[in-house]
């Protein structure tokens, strides 16, 4: 085939077709990953409230559990010594509790980075469709040829796009449970 | 006299919660919002350990515990990083950067104090 020849139609039909293969491929990569992260943010906002209610109750009850000893103890129904037992065990258990918490709290933070993830990816998203963007070229009449090469320039740019996403797309957060993590001295 | 103890992380939640922790220990803390925050106020003040999240605006916590191993007040003073991030690889960076520990979110207050107790007293 001579440089001055049209493009086939085979040619032009190829272009098109990696083209939407390549819009495709990068735009489920993107919607893959938010995805995941949205159902991962749903199991740690959902243990993290169980652990905040299951915290909340217990406290509330300890605190409970401590006024009527308190009035026990002024009603001479609670000796000195009893009382004090009975503070201190309850102390720890508080404490307990709210470590508990503590540990719950901290998922705002981990949800935080999941959705920054996200959001990564919806830009990533509209840079794809902005590389369908053809800047208002006007093609000639016979522009088969300019097509052609509008089609290798687009499919170019979504593959550059799909290359930044593999660098772009590791996770920080790979938690699935609100327990503790590890801890290592090295 | 209290240990101090700097608290580098750009989650405020994540920084109330630790010093709430620290606090009930029996340590003082001070909060920084990222890395270069805990970089200004290290040099400010020479704190006995040193807990930062890696994933930061700016300097991350692997660039800050660099920074704070060039300076010769910060040689021994014990860093720990506390972050989401739990790969062997970013460790074994952790490691030689100069942390002398990993703590994988979310902690759990005994636990942390613990750790730290275990270094500082």
């Amino acid at each position: 085939m001579l440089a001055d020849d049209p493009p086939s139609g085979d040619q032009l039909n190829a272009r098109v077709r990696q083209l939407l293969a390549g819009m495709a491929a990068h735009g489920d990569r993107h919607l893959a990953e938010v995805e995941r992260d949205l159902v991962q943010m749903d199991a740690l906002l959902d243990e993290a409230i169980k652990k905040l209610c299951a915290s909340f109750m217990a406290i509330h009850h300890a605190v409970e559990a401590q006024q009527q000893d308190l009035n026990a103890f002024q009603a001479h129904t609670l000796s000195l010594p009893d009382y004090a037992a009975r503070v201190v065990s309850q102390r720890d258990e508080v404490a307990r509790h709210v470590g508990d918490a503590v540990t719950g709290l901290q998922f705002q933070d981990m949800t935080s980075q999941l959705i920054g993830r996200m959001i990564q990816h919806l830009a990533g998203l509209r840079e794809v469709f902005g590389a369908l963007d053809t800047q208002g070229t006007v093609l000639p009449e016979s522009g088969d040829r300019a097509l052609l090469a509008m089609l290798d320039h687009i499919s170019e740019r979504v593959g550059m796009h799909c290359a930044a996403l593999s660098v772009a797309s590791r996770s920080t957060v790979n938690q699935r449970h609100m327990n503790s993590g590890d801890i290592e001295l090295f | 006299m209290n240990k101090t103890i700097l608290a580098v992380d750009d989650s405020g939640s994540l920084r109330q919660m630790l010093s709430f922790s620290l606090k009930a220990a029996g340590y003082d803390v001070i909060e920084a919002v990222d890395g270069q925050d805990g970089l200004d106020k290290a040099r400010m003040q020479t704190v006995d350990l040193v807990l930062t999240d890696q994933n930061m605006p700016g300097m991350d916590g692997l660039e800050l515990i660099r920074a704070l191993r060039k300076m010769k007040n910060y040689q021994n003073v014990p860093i720990l990083m506390l972050t989401t991030e739990s790969g062997d690889d970013i460790k074994a960076m952790g490691r030689a950067a100069g942390a002398n520990g990993w703590l994988v979110k979310p902690f759990d207050p005994a636990r942390l104090t613990e750790v730290v107790r275990k270094l500082i007293g």
